[in-house]
């Protein structure tokens, strides 16, 4: 149960900067407005409200980046973000599907955020996450626009990042110079990180590589109700009545929280023990109510026997990364910076 | 950038103390927050959070009734953070806090995070001209913007692609030798490829534009009668949703405009075969209280056979509108040109409301003849001076008047790739066909004309932004209600892949996410003639003192 309200806005107020704060908050509210009680979704005030920003083939601060569509049938469309070369300066020809040309170049396939149901690819928080990504550790993104609940149910979200896999891995000038491969890492936040869970499960099983899983706050949760979720309902910018609700858009109707789209490693969990699963780094807020459900997620992957790395943040909120104002934002670049290079 | 650069940060917003900031100019945006869409004063951002705080305090108490409250209202720039949430507010009819110096209310004694342990400060801080009538940040972020979106696939697409640039800058460089000899490699390309969609048939017309420009510049001013010119027009508007979008868009904006007032006149830049008009007549007839007395003057081409077309049209649309009990009275203006229509020519009468109405128009108004004082400019200017309640704005969002041939090249390429693949989409082969040849005019005009020929210069939102500012003209926000319309239009008559994008009071219309088409609406700033730097103080605080007044437009 929530705590007073006026003590909850205190609390927030007091763990992140007052920019961040307006930020969030403004999610907040705006997203209490879309979700109706019924289980539908306000579309139309969501695409109205978000801020989209368009692709630009030429350089800002050395990045660039080009729409391509990946599945005519579904509209399936994703972003790519890459560096542009240094000497080129601005390019009078532009040659976007040009191959990429050092030694190894990670390319980091990103889900962004938004509990299954908000945001875009194009939307001005993921394309500036994207390109931090692109400048800061080196690597090319390739940003998919999933479908989104509750118009579109699991496994629609999956099925389009699967899709989005295989057509990375078939472009040759996405292919590292050293073995003629495209290695891949999965990323996401939120929902995005969930999606990266699944969609390397996908991989495994039909042999396409994945070096490497990173899952920013991913959201999962379960039947039960954890030690976090009633401690911190409420308290920084997100309640368990707004994650089941959430849950419900996305499963099929009918599941509770225990199907495993949503709860990997509970009851109706896969295990995968003795499967070659790809490296994973977690990172978990240590203010979001949902942490207990991503703490089991690394226990259950240790104890199928899987390399992860935990980094725990102790006074991070949800969203802390979309912002550059604080240095949980730093520690969490250079780790995955260091993880497409190890 | 590295992460502790204490250089950027520029002072800091002190905790308890709310009235002073150290070395910050009052109008400085919050760099961070600009680039997550929001454009947030600094100054301001304890105040937004004091409202948004005001807000879910109400929405918790009461969340049924108000979600559905503030469902049902229209929401306008959401950019402008401050002002959405303000308005918010007023939907729930809550007073917004007042920030009193030195802090009485509650809030202003809760210290936010400047720094703590673990955390950093690093705001960039940017100091942007918050009004929309800062040219030179505009300028800069336009000439930058190259947007694509691809489907391409082969090898020989994108050599394909490789070589019409090599060949553009040839012909930038005058080296035409070279020119041709590449547009044969190109023809012969071309048998490689798939002519029948994709790059192969956009790469098509460019290579044809190319060789017209280096062959036979002179013919290519007067490629088809004004009649044919009509004619694909209509299969334009049937084959893809672009000027339905643009005319459904215009006309709830002049609807909302007219509300109230018993005596309009729509002055039409470009009347066609009037397709528009029906939509806003009907709309008009059906209106509480009753419809007003329409005028419509439509501006058209002369016809070349003797007959009065315009007035033809005027006298269809007069019957519709006699059908459904509007007055109504029609009056054409033919010109060759649009800059050849005087104010006079219009008569305008003081009694009546005046909406101008300019689809793909102004920017036929930029080709400039260097010895006289810009066309555009003068041309606003009498506008502006008819003060018409609203004009209507569509235009191609493209950057295709940029000096640089090369630069106007390689957009249009990208541009019409994106057309071309959205046509697609039309299910009528007839009319994408002749929809196509449509397209293939401008792009001939784009890339081979030149000087005062050359009246394809589509610019892009940001550029026509600055332009109407700076002539005395304010934005109209178009908000949530007309996105939504909009939206659900394109549901009805189009395909999937089409999106509606909300710009900071605008709308656009896009393919996969390239936007193709912004539409905004404007009215003339009450003061007319005031020297450009107080013109723009003026403006300054027109901006910060004006709210939106949601309530007032529900439709």
């Amino acid at each position: 149960m929530a705590g007073s309200n006026e003590v909850n806005i205190n609390e927030s107020k007091m763990v992140v900067p007052l920019n961040t704060w307006v930020l969030i908050s403004n999610f907040k509210l705006a997203y209490n407005l879309l979700r109706r009680p019924d289980g539908t979704f306000n579309r139309h005030l969501a695409e109205f409200l978000d801020r989209k920003v368009p692709a630009n083939a030429n350089p800002v601060d050395g990045v660039f980046t080009f729409d391509v569509i990946i599945d005519r049938g579904t509209g399936l469309l994703s972003r790519v973000y890459q560096p542009a070369d240094a000497e080129e300066g601005q390019p009078s020809i532009v040659e976007l599907e040009k191959p990429v040309t050092d030694d190894i170049v990670p390319v980091i396939i990103f889900f962004h955020g938004g509990s299954f149901a908000h945001s875009s690819a194009n939307s001005a928080i993921y394309d500036i996450l994207c390109r931090r990504l692109v400048g800061i550790c080196k690597v090319v993104v390739v940003s998919v626009n999933y479908r989104r609940a509750p118009e579109n149910r699991y496994p629609c979200a999956y099925d389009d990042g699967w899709a989005a896999l295989k057509w990375v891995n078939s472009r040759p000038w996405l292919q590292s110079e050293r073995d003629s491969k495209v290695h891949i890492y999965l990323a996401g936040d939120s929902s995005g990180g969930n999606i990266v869970h699944n969609v390397a499960l996908r991989a495994v099983e039909s042999g396409i590589e994945v070096l490497g899983n990173i899952l920013l706050n991913p959201m999962f949760g379960g039947q039960n109700r954890t030690e976090s979720e009633k401690r911190f309902d409420g308290k920084y910018f997100v309640t368990v009545q707004d994650r089941d609700w959430y849950w419900r858009a996305f499963l099929p109707e009918g599941e509770d929280r225990d199907h495993p789209a949503c709860n990997p490693f509970g009851p109706n969990g896969k295990c995968l023990e003795g499967m070659k699963f790809p490296k994973s780094l977690v990172v978990v807020a240590g203010l979001d109510l949902i942490q207990d459900w991503q703490l089991a997620y690394v226990e259950g992957l240790k104890k199928a026997g899987q390399e992860v790395k935990l980094l725990y943040l102790e006074r991070a909120t949800i969203g802390f990364y979309l912002l550059p104002n604080n240095n949980h934002f730093y520690t969490v670049m250079d780790e995955i910076s260091n993880f497409v290079r190890s | 950038m590295g992460p502790y650069d204490s250089s950027i940060f520029v002072g800091s917003s002190s905790g308890s103390s709310s009235s002073s900031f150290t070395g910050k100019p009052p109008d400085q945006i919050d760099g961070l927050l600009a680039g997550a869409g929001y454009k947030v004063r600094s100054s301001e951002l304890r105040q937004v959070a004091q409202c948004l705080e005001r807000l879910e305090t109400v929405m918790v108490n009461a969340p049924t009734e108000i979600s559905q409250l503030v469902n049902d209202a229209v929401h306008y720039n959401p950019s402008d953070l401050a002002s959405w949430v303000d308005s918010l507010l007023s939907e729930l009819n809550q007073p917004a806090p007042v920030t009193v110096p030195g802090g009485s209310s509650d809030y202003s004694n809760l210290s936010f995070v400047d720094s703590l342990e673990g955390l950093t400060i690093n705001q960039t801080a940017i100091t942007d001209d918050w009004t929309e009538h800062h040219g030179a940040q505009q300028q800069q972020d336009v000439s930058q913007q190259l947007t694509v979106v691809t489907a391409m696939e082969e090898d020989s697409g994108i050599r394909l692609v490789h070589v019409l640039l090599t060949c553009a800058e040839s012909v930038q460089r005058g080296e035409f030798s070279l020119a041709g000899s590449l547009i044969e490699e190109m023809q012969g390309l071309l048998t490689r490829v798939n002519t029948g969609c994709g790059i192969g048939k956009v790469a098509g017309c460019f290579i044809d534009a190319l060789s017209r420009r280096l062959y036979t510049p002179q013919g290519v001013g007067s490629i088809g009668s004004s009649y044919d010119n009509e004619i694909l027009y209509h299969h334009f508007y049937e084959a893809c949703p672009n000027l339905k979008f643009a005319h459904f868009t215009a006309n709830q904006a002049i609807l909302e405009a007219f509300d109230g007032h018993d005596c309009v006149h729509v002055i039409d830049f470009n009347l066609m075969h009037g397709l528009q008009w029906p939509a806003l007549i009907q709309a008009l007839a059906l209106r509480p209280g009753g419809p007003p007395m329409l005028r419509l003057t439509g501006i058209g081409l002369p016809s070349p056979d003797g007959r009065d077309s315009l007035r033809e049209i005027g006298l269809r649309l007069a019957e519709l509108a006699s059908s459904v009990n509007v007055r109504f009275a029609f009056r054409g203006v033919a010109a060759s040109r649009l800059e050849d229509v005087k104010p006079w020519m219009l008569q305008v009468s003081p009694k009546e409301v005046v909406a101008i109405n300019s689809i793909m128009q102004l920017h036929r108004l930029l080709g400039s003849d260097p010895t006289r004082e810009s066309t555009i400019e003068t041309f606003l200017r009498w506008i502006r001076n008819l003060n018409p309640k609203i004009m209507t704005v569509i235009e191609q969002e493209a950057n295709h008047n940029q000096p640089e041939f090369i630069d106007r090249f390689t957009e249009a390429l990208y541009y019409y790739s994106t057309m071309f693949d959205s046509l697609e989409a039309c299910s009528t082969l007839q009319e994408k066909a002749l929809a196509e040849i449509y397209i293939q005019r401008e792009i001939c005009n784009v890339v081979c004309c030149e000087g005062l020929a050359r009246v394809e210069r589509h610019e892009p939102l940001a550029k026509w932004r600055a332009r109407l500012g700076g002539a005395g003209f304010q934005p109209l926000h178009l908000g949530s209600n007309a996105f939504k319309q909009a939206s659900m239009l394109l549901t009805l008559f189009s395909a999937e892949g089409y999106c509606v994008e909300e710009k900071e009071g605008c709308l656009t219309l896009g393919w996969h996410s390239r936007p193709l088409i912004a539409a905004s609406a404007w009215q003339a700033v009450a003061e007319p003639s005031i020297p450009i730097g107080q013109r723009l103080l003026v403006a300054v605080n027109f901006q910060t003192s004006f709210k939106p007044t949601p309530l007032a437009f529900r439709f």
